[in-house]
């Protein structure tokens, strides 16, 4: 049973390129121009055809740009194709932005009946579920209470606790686990985990790869508007991941006042056996090795290797900073390696930044930005934000003993 | 699964006849956010504010106090009769109608901007709920008509039935005009800047704070083609004189409202196609 189909659907927006000049001009004069220039033609979503069976999970995974946005907003009526048909079985809810449709001014009740009746429920339908969606929320203290006095943390759970009240066939997700904080988060996920136990399809569409894995048995990678995979999830997201080390080729960042005594070379990741660019895994060891040329000697050398997401926010660090041993540098070539028994990684991509600069000084004197990805695959899950190597003892006192114990003592 | 899934087809716009029926029917489905969302509307207009609903009738009746000291203490036009406060009331309790409505209804679409590109529902809706707000205010201020009438000893006849149709035909014409101008709003900005001067212009091309005996025979076939005169002008004849309206100048208004309705609806439904992409 197909409870979504893409039938070559295509989605064009019309582009004017305005000079500077003509931009500021009056809108009529504009619309005259506007005539006599082509409008360029952008397909946000070019020919894309796919089933969404019912009960399945689909993954929509891509780069900006690639068209994501476009079909969640295709798939939700928000806006219509330019050419193609989409079908939709079933009854669809669109998880928005949770309490854009909030009033500031009507009070907890009668938002949730406001928004409630936007996302497409009955009055009946609410009022029946109107206890739950509360109780949901945890707000039942100021359910009479405008919203506008509600905290933002009130605010987020009262809207995603209607939103969750849905129950449609067909549930778009877009990046909304993103917000709130993380028991919130758990919530929204367990939730939605119930949702598709019930049987509701599910089409997310996220940056997030691993929520994508862990609840898309099938994902489609989009590219410039259209499909180039559409498989298993674990495939497809590898592909991506190794795409997206493709794509980021070696940026040459000159930062101001590079020395350039040392020069990087390159910086590799290896594991325990000397090999290189193996498959990583959260838990395991992994040697960050930079090789460097020596131009000029140097006192004081300080090397640090930053990890940063996929979001581009820096991650964690490896460095020689912190060590009180100083590092001189003879002119020559030579190498540092950076090791960890057990990698604190979770799964994912990380862009990568090299630079080594005299300890205390301003300048650096050489620094390379995005030439090395390093990939974490999924191996053992971990929960929280990092995996924090430890170990474990366990000590036990039998009951009689403790019982003799205390005699004695007496 | 027993339940019955609803089949959706979302297809390029193109304007055909099952297409036309196929949104009314759409539209049918959220009756129960076209009700909320009014009710709403009522609710928060009078929030916040300490005379409450007591607004829908000081405005008309402020307004009647002021061409009431214009037209009848200073200019003393003639009004055949009928006390100039009653008759300047009935006009602006329909004019109240339609200027609020039309007012509202035209920001309708743009200040609801972040709804509108983010989740989906009719968008008919938001002018629609206007109307309705609109209306419930004139239910109020019509209390202060009836109060008006037992003050003035106008008594009501058979004839007052001829009310309701001719509000029918209002707000027939309102909900077009709320339609075409909420839509036009969304590509020309200037259409909500330019409301308020389009409102008095039109305010007094139509009956309302004079009687149309005033205006002169040979305008008045022009002066006709405007739908509020035939409204605004039987709805007088009815309630004050309690003589059946002029059905020739009532079906002119009738007929043009008939007509505007669905064609304003296919113009408000094919901006609604590329709506998100625009506002």
């Amino acid at each position: 049973m197909i409870d979504l189909s893409f039938n070559r659907v295509s989605k064009r927006y019309r582009i004017r390129h305005e000079s500077e000049e003509t931009a500021s001009r009056h809108p009529l004069i504009r619309k005259w121009n506007a005539l006599w220039t082509h409008p360029e033609d952008f397909w946000a979503v070019r020919d894309v055809s796919f089933d969404v069976e019912r009960g399945e999970a689909l993954g929509i995974i891509g780069h900006n740009g690639a068209g994501k946005s476009t079909i969640l907003k295709l798939l939700s009526n928000i806006t219509t194709p330019t050419a193609g048909e989409i079908r939709i079985n079933g009854r669809l809810a669109a998880l928005i932005e949770v309490g854009s449709g909030f009033h500031p001014e009507l009070t907890g009740r009668e938002n949730i009946y406001l928004n409630g009746a936007i996302l497409g429920m009955a009055r009946s339908e609410i009022t029946k579920k109107l206890e739950s969606i509360i109780e949901f929320a945890g707000v039942r203290q100021f359910i009479d209470t405008p919203v506008k006095r509600f905290s933002s943390g009130m605010y987020v759970r009262l809207g995603f606790s209607i939103a969750a009240h849905l129950e449609p066939d067909i549930l778009l997700l877009d990046e909304v686990l993103a917000v709130g904080d993380a028991s919130f988060q758990k919530k929204c996920l367990d939730r939605i985990s119930e949702l598709k136990e019930a049987g509701t399809t599910i089409v997310f569409i996220s940056h997030d790869l691993r929520a994508v894995e862990r609840l898309c048995q099938r994902v489609l990678l989009l590219k410039r508007g259209q499909i180039v995979m559409n498989g298993p999830a674990k495939e497809v997201i590898a592909a991506y991941q190794n795409d997206a080390t493709l794509s980021s080729e070696s940026v040459e960042v000159h930062k101001r006042g590079e020395t350039k005594e040392v020069e990087i070379r390159t910086l590799s990741f290896l594991n325990d056996n000397g090999q290189m660019n193996p498959v990583f895994k959260t838990g395991k060891p992994l040697i960050a090795r930079i090789d460097f040329d020596v131009h000029e000697a140097v006192n004081d050398a300080v090397f640090s290797v930053l990890l940063f997401t996929s979001d581009g926010e820096s991650h964690c660090e490896l460095t020689t900073e912190f060590s009180r041993d100083s590092l001189s540098l003879q002119r020559g070539k030579g190498s540092i390696e950076f090791r960890t028994d057990e990698l604190g990684l979770l799964p994912g991509v990380y862009f990568t930044s090299v630079h080594v600069q005299q300890r205390g000084a301003q300048d650096v004197i050489h620094y390379q930005y995005k030439s090395t990805t390093l990939r974490v695959d999924f191996d053992r899950v971990v929960r929280g934000n990092f995996f924090l190597p430890h170990d474990w003892q366990v000590s036990q006192v039998e009951s009689d003993e403790v019982v003799e114990l205390e005699v004695q003592n007496k | 699964m027993t339940k019955r899934r609803p089949v959706k087809i979302i297809r390029p716009p193109s304007f055909s006849i099952a297409g036309f029926l196929r949104d009314f029917k759409g539209l049918w489905l959220y009756k129960d956010l076209l009700y909320t969302l009014s009710a709403h509307r009522v609710k928060v207009r009078y929030k916040q504010s300490v005379l409450g609903i007591a607004w829908a009738v000081l405005q008309p009746l402020s307004l009647m106090l002021i061409y009431t000291l214009v037209f009848a203490v200073f200019a003393r036009i003639p009004t055949g009769g009928t006390p100039y406060p009653v008759m300047a009331f009935t006009g602006l309790l329909l004019w109240t109608l339609f200027s609020t409505a039309l007012t509202s209804s035209t920001n309708g679409l743009v200040s609801h901007a972040h709804l509108v590109t983010k989740v989906y529902f009719p968008r008919e809706i938001l002018p629609l709920t206007y109307v309705v707000a609109a209306l419930f205010d004139f239910a109020i201020a019509a209390l202060l008509l009836a109060a008006l009438m037992v003050y003035y000893h106008v008594a009501p006849t058979i004839n007052l039935l001829y009310a309701i149709p001719i509000v029918l035909i209002l707000t027939c014409f309102v909900t077009a005009m709320s339609l075409a101008f909420s839509a036009l709003q969304v590509r020309f900005r200037d259409v909500g800047v330019a409301m308020p001067l389009l409102l008095q212009l039109w305010m007094f091309a139509t009956p309302v704070v004079y009687p149309l005996s005033a205006v002169p025979q040979r305008f008045q076939s022009l002066y006709s083609l405007n739908p509020m005169v035939g409204v605004v002008d039987s709805f007088r004849t009815v309630v004050l004189n309690g003589t059946a309206p002029d059905l020739h100048g009532l079906g002119i208004s009738a007929i043009l409202s008939i007509v505007l309705l669905p064609a304003c609806y296919i113009y408000f439904k094919h901006v609604e196609a590329t709506l998100a992409d625009v506002i």
